[in-house]
């Protein structure tokens, strides 16, 4: 059975149609890609498969619940994250505050607990932080801990957002153009990330326009076009695609 | 800032406004820093609010003086003050509720816009339901603070309930803004997109904070209105909350010890002249004439050239010293009063 499933999603934006009856299963432990050129439909897709936007027709179930209509902190709760193709971190604020920040969900204490140091805050706090240095160690950004997001480079950003992301403690990622700016150094590091968090049992779903990197650490690719669907499989497979090659590939090689 | 530093500023900032009272005989200047007091915990709400959410409020004010009003109008009606007290701190409150709900859709200018235009309307409710405000002639004969048989009746009494209940206020304050929950206020500042993917019921987090701001307003009215035993229209006004919101742009957005320190300078400046007692009798006038045109451009200034305030500041003289950062560490890093 599938993990997450988008089934005849449409939404539009006054005339435009930017997603038109879009319909995919993701399976659990797997790597999914979104291609498609600019235009296409993907981060609209992301945005209604996280709460950010509302679909005007069809659902999104995440094992077996209909998510469709709830409140992104509601699915992020359920298991489902993601991040932005503009990084959305907050810049006045540490790598390490920016991944304590995502572990919210996942922690309790409140405004009353916090200001009458209630017990079981302190505990909660250390165990917090322990947390938040384990996963800055897991993309390599320990060192950087205490620099605030707004000074980090790019590749960094584009890291730290995927860290806080994992703080959720997810079920599945959605990650949107996360090579978006990297070098191809930085792009391959991404990619083994990526291939290492799916081995801990998070399934990752990727927006990418970075071909190699697709190709490479894909399942399974989805291609939308104009908002509609034009292909799934393989990459080998939708490499061959006439209609995929067509709309998208035609203009570049497929491992530009 | 390292710990250790702001462990000590804290310790020698508490024992010198312990020690105070039994130094400086002078009533003027204790009632002085009494107002300090006050005024230091309604920026705490606004820090919480502003500084750290990054939700602007011009109508801090209001709930200022719905505790105020809350509270005296019990308190003349023989109600316990620690049970108007609460009155008027649940009172307050519950007008931050009021004004949190429609401005959950409101960002930047429009929130700005809606929080002042609720304050003006307080200032008018307060000036025309005479029977229960004493319109624009006060309501007068406010009891002093009494707990069971102690009462608060001297200046020096007065002065130690006032900062106590600061010493409560901006400890718990820190322990909120460090924790779970000041993170939770900072990211909504940062990104709210952002603080929504992390899973943050924004909404919600946004209710508690302008509710909690509005609460520590309303308790900053009550010791107001029981300190002075009067109260009229014309303290909550929209004057009053510019200047809250100066006391926390100087300190430094996202910094309480900043705002600690912006509200003692900005509630000394005008009293220059008991603080510092040397000042030429010109300079002084010249302070004193000038002084709303000061926190204007304090506000101006400080938005131009010292966007972290005198936080900021202060952190960065710290680095040059040697110490080593520890970026993005914001509270109590108001050593400057």
């Amino acid at each position: 059975m599938s993990m997450l499933s988008v089934r005849g999603v449409t939404k539009r934006f006054g005339g435009v149609t930017a997603v038109d009856d879009v319909s995919f299963e993701v399976f659990e432990g797997t790597i999914h890609a979104v291609i498609g050129p600019n235009g296409a439909g993907k981060s609209t897709a992301f945005n209604v498969m996280t709460g950010f936007d509302r679909p005007d027709a069809g659902s999104v179930v995440f094992e077996g619940a209909t998510i469709t209509g709830m409140r992104p902190h509601r699915i992020v709760r359920l298991g489902v994250v993601r991040t932005f193709q503009n990084t959305m971190l907050f810049d006045e604020m540490t790598a390490l505050e920016n991944v304590l920040v995502g572990m919210h969900a996942r922690t309790r204490v409140g405004f009353l607990g916090a200001a009458l140091s209630l017990p079981g805050v302190h505990a909660e706090e250390r165990l917090a932080r322990e947390q938040a240095h384990r996963i800055l160690r897991l993309v390599d950004m320990d060192d950087v801990h205490a620099v605030p997001a707004g000074d980090l480079p790019h590749g960094q950003r584009r890291l730290l957002e995927i860290a806080r992301a994992l703080a959720t403690e997810p079920r599945i990622m959605l990650l949107d153009e996360p090579a978006a700016g990297l070098n191809n150094v930085e792009t391959a590091q991404l990619g083994e990330t990526l291939r290492r968090i799916r081995d801990t049992g998070v399934t990752v779903v990727i927006v990418e326009h970075d071909m190699g990197l697709v190709m490479e650490v894909s399942d399974e690719i989805v291609v939308l076009n104009e908002g509609r669907k034009i292909a799934e499989g393989p990459p080998l497979l939708i490499q061959k695609d006439p209609a995929v090659i067509e709309a998208y590939l035609g203009e570049e090689t497929p491992d530009a | 800032m390292r710990s250790s530093i702001r462990a000590a500023v804290i310790v020698a900032l508490t024992i010198g406004v312990a020690i105070t009272p039994f130094v400086m005989t002078d009533r003027y200047i204790l009632r002085i820093l009494t107002f300090v007091g006050i005024n230091l915990i309604m920026v705490a709400g606004l820090s919480l609010l502003f500084g750290y959410a990054g939700q602007i409020s011009l109508g801090q004010a209001a709930f200022y003086g719905l505790g105020a009003y809350t509270s005296g109008y019990l308190a003349k009606a023989g109600v316990p003050w620690l049970l108007a007290l609460v009155g008027g701190v649940a009172v307050a409150a519950i007008g931050g509720l009021l004004i949190a709900l429609p401005s959950l859709r409101l960002k930047g200018h429009y929130l700005a816009m809606a929080t002042l235009g609720f304050g003006e309307i307080m200032l008018f409710f307060f000036t025309e339901t005479e029977s229960v405000t004493g319109g624009s002639n006060g309501l007068r004969g406010i009891p002093a603070a009494s707990i069971g048989p102690l009462e608060f009746a001297t200046p020096v009494a007065k002065y130690f309930l006032v900062w106590s209940v600061v010493g409560i206020v901006l400890v718990l304050a820190a322990n909120i803004v460090r924790r779970r929950p000041g993170r939770a206020l900072r990211a909504i500042h940062g990104s709210e997109t952002g603080a929504q993917a992390c899973g943050i019921d924004t909404v919600r987090v946004k209710i508690q904070v302008f509710v909690l701001s509005a609460g520590l307003g309303g308790l900053a009215g009550v010791l107001y209105a029981h300190y002075v035993g009067f109260v009229s229209p014309s303290t909550f006004t929209l004057h009053y909350s510019l200047i809250l919101v100066t006391m926390v742009a100087l300190g430094g957005m996202g910094s309480l010890g900043g705002a600690v320190a912006g509200t003692v300078l900005l509630t000394l400046l005008p009293y220059v002249d008991a603080i510092i007692p040397g000042l030429p009798r010109s300079t002084v006038e010249l302070i004193q004439d000038w002084t709303n045109d000061i926190y204007g451009m304090v506000l101006i200034l400080v938005m131009l050239f010292m966007p972290r305030g005198l936080a900021g500041w202060a952190t960065s003289l710290v680095t040059r010293f040697g110490e080593r950062d520890r970026a993005g560490d914001s509270v109590g890093q108001g050593g400057g009063a």
